[in-house]
């Protein structure tokens, strides 16, 4: 292998008696370097991308959502929310009661998704509520903390922190806070007076009533996430239950757990925890749609951007194919003092080879250095567009080493038919006619 | 004389073992374009070269010279017949067998000095080294040897566009040397030099063919070198001739 080699890069390194063949050269390690170090970048962008969605998407959701098989929501939930809690890698939980509602102010309306939360917890789990950028989160926590309409019991801690059972705030106007679009769309801004109104509604002499109750808009987030955005909504548990008259019952436990790509599994181990009856779903079950969406753009973006070292590798089979055709006579002379075929096969291999590996070598330095630099220099972004104010980079190892393996894969590919013709020369064939 | 007083004949001298040999050799080249027909260069041709002989072979052009050379060196194959190097049978050679016979057994020299332009002189000699996988160190050792053997020591650093073309005629038989080889085969090796250049390459491929007991078998049109060697055979109308000289 080390004769092959010697001659290889020696043949590599030599003027050429036709100068094409050294510029085509040229452009291939040119081309393999440019094809790399743009899939090396394309690559560190999505994945930035990527990341930058699933924080902002994980920092707005909980990992793991435990409830009811038949959706009859979870009753004398105080003691399983404890017990649960406890469950290894469970990091945080918090209750919630989700209901549809239609939230409106005047003429305006739009349909929405109310969660009862207890802010403590609920910011445990997710960071929506610190995602309000007009108004205050602050305003539902109970009682003595800035609440303006809000009084809760304080005696003992979990009855301060849950509220009892059988005790009812009294209430003027709750707090709601909404997302940034369904504020838009129903044309509210903080202070404003909605009218929420629930379809579960009471029964009357005069039939089914809907159920509203007038909300004090408080504070309006905004997660980047349209879906969160034009439909959240969140109230005090409290509030929320008795607008959907259910009392004392939540629809949903949400956890935060300490490794992230486990959820699925810690999730099993909450539902055996919480016993029959009960499912969870991961943060990944509930956005499997949009991470499949990311990785098929990552792999369409990968295949469209390895075009680029598929030209790079034709040039690498015309420059070869040439070579050949310029040492015909050296391969002959090789072969009359004993070259075999295989080490005349070889010597080409290991010349576009050289050609490959100079220009993957080349396209990952610069690829990985073009990567740092958008990294450290922050390249920006039209926010309102991209929901992101910078180009996100994410260079990752791994990549660099399945972009190093499909370059060097394809040249080798591309040298197979000159090196395979140049083991084909006929040493008095070549010679006779010179 | 024996007892008998009866004179006894001399005992004939013992031919010493040929090694090479060429038996019922045909080299027939398929039609070589539209409607010309096979061109034969030879039928049945044979030939044999005993240890330590310099065979000559002269002829016209296009007698068959640099092919027969070809079938000795296991370059090429005949359309019949068998070339035998001791005992080994040419035709029966896997194409790796052959390339490690002309790496072994057979130095060659072309008329042309064909040596690798990218390589120095003494890389160009160690060259047959290096690919059997012998080490750099001691394959330029050895080419180092056989270039001052043909009178170019100081000159192993250059390319051979640096050389002359006598000397690079010599650096390219020094190459043909340096594996020690059986054979050494010769097609027109001082065909493209002037007569004082291809005098001193002829002297100097004479000398080493004594100095290394080598076998040779030389194709020239020079009949002044040809009448210097062992013997003298003439390709003509596809046979071999013994040319007796005068």
């Amino acid at each position: 292998m080390r004769f092959e080699l010697f001659i290889a890069a020696r043949y590599l390194r030599a003027k050429r008696r036709q100068a094409v063949v050294g510029v085509i050269t040229a452009i291939s390690i040119i081309g393999v370097a440019a094809g790399v170090a743009s899939l090396i970048i394309a690559l560190a962008i999505t994945n930035g991308m990527r990341r930058d969605m699933q924080e902002r998407l994980l920092g707005s959701t909980a990992h793991v959502d435990l409830m009811r098989v038949a959706a009859d929501g979870i009753r004398n939930w105080r003691p399983l929310l404890e017990k649960l809690r406890q469950v290894p890698h469970v990091t945080a939980a918090a209750p919630g009661l989700y209901g549809q509602v239609l939230i409106s102010r005047g003429a305006r309306s739009g349909g929405g998704l109310i969660k009862g939360i207890i802010p403590a917890d609920e910011k445990t789990v997710g960071d929506l509520l610190q995602k309000v950028y007009e108004g205050s989160a602050e305003a539902l926590e109970p009682a003595d903390n800035g609440s303006r309409s809000a009084r809760m019991p304080t005696s003992g801690d979990e009855t301060a922190r849950y509220g009892a059972p059988d005790t009812v705030a009294v209430q003027t106007v709750p707090p709601i806070v909404i997302g940034k679009d369904l504020a838009e769309t129903i044309g509210a801004k903080v202070g404003d007076t909605v009218l929420v109104t629930s379809p579960q509604g009471e029964l009357t002499p005069l039939g089914l009533v809907p159920k509203y109750q007038r909300c004090s808009l408080v504070g309006i987030f905004k997660s980047g996430f349209y879906q969160y955005d034009s439909s959240y909504a969140f109230m005090r548990l409290k509030d929320a239950q008795r607008l959907f008259s259910e009392p004392d019952l939540i629809s949903v436990i949400s956890f935060k757990v300490d490794d992230l790509y486990k959820a699925d599994k810690i999730g099993r181990v909450i539902e055996e925890e919480a016993g029959k009856g009960f499912q969870t779903t991961s943060w990944m079950q509930q956005n499997r749609e949009l991470f499949r969406a990311l990785k098929l753009e990552q792999i369409v973006t990968f295949i469209v951007l390895a075009l680029i070292v598929c030209v790079a590798a034709l040039n690498i089979l015309i420059a070869l194919t040439m070579m050949v055709m310029e040492k015909t006579r050296d391969i002959a002379v090789l072969m009359s003092f004993g070259v075999t075929e295989m080490q005349v096969r070889r010597i080409f291999l290991m010349q576009g080879l050289l050609i490959s590996v100079i220009g993957t070598l080349l396209g990952l330095v610069l690829g990985y250095a073009l990567s740092w630099a958008g990294g450290h220099y922050r390249f920006p972004l039209d926010a309102s567009v991209y929901s992101i104010d910078y180009l996100p980079f994410a260079p990752r190892v791994w990549d660099g080493v399945i972009v190093a393996v499909v370059s060097l894969g394809v040249s080798l590919m591309a040298t197979l038919y000159p090196s395979g013709s140049a083991a084909k020369v006929l040493p008095a064939e070549a010679l006779r006619y010179e | 004389m024996t007892d008998s007083g009866r004179m006894q004949p001399f005992p004939k001298p013992q031919k010493p073992q040929a090694v090479l040999r060429a038996e019922g050799l045909t080299k027939v080249y398929a039609e070589v374009s539209e409607g010309a027909g096979g061109l034969e260069l030879f039928r049945g041709l044979d030939l044999a070269v005993h240890a330590g002989e310099m065979v000559a072979i002269v002829g016209e052009s296009g007698a068959g010279k640099s092919t027969l050379l070809h079938l000795l060196a296991a370059l090429d194959k005949p359309t019949a017949g068998e070339v035998y190097c001791g005992e080994a049978q040419l035709s029966k050679f896997t194409a790796r067998e052959a390339s490690e016979f002309r790496n072994r057994d057979v130095g060659y020299v072309w008329q042309f000095h064909y040596l690798l332009p990218e390589f120095t002189a003494l890389e160009n000699v160690a060259m047959p080294l290096l690919a059997r996988g012998m080490g750099r160190t001691a394959a330029l050792e050895r080419g180092a040897y056989w270039l001052g053997e043909v009178g170019l020591g100081t000159r192993g650093h250059h390319r051979s566009g640096e050389l002359s073309g006598g000397e690079q005629q010599r650096v390219s038989l020094a190459r043909a040397l340096v594996t020690e080889p059986k054979l050494l085969l010769a097609d027109e090796p001082t065909g493209d030099l002037d007569t004082r250049t291809g005098e001193a390459v002829f002297e100097l491929i004479q000398g080493l063919h004594q100095a290394h007991g080598l076998t040779s078998v030389l194709v020239t049109h020079n009949l002044d070198f040809a009448g210097r060697c062992t013997r003298m055979l003439r390709l003509k109308g596809g046979r071999l001739e013994e040319v007796t000289r005068s």
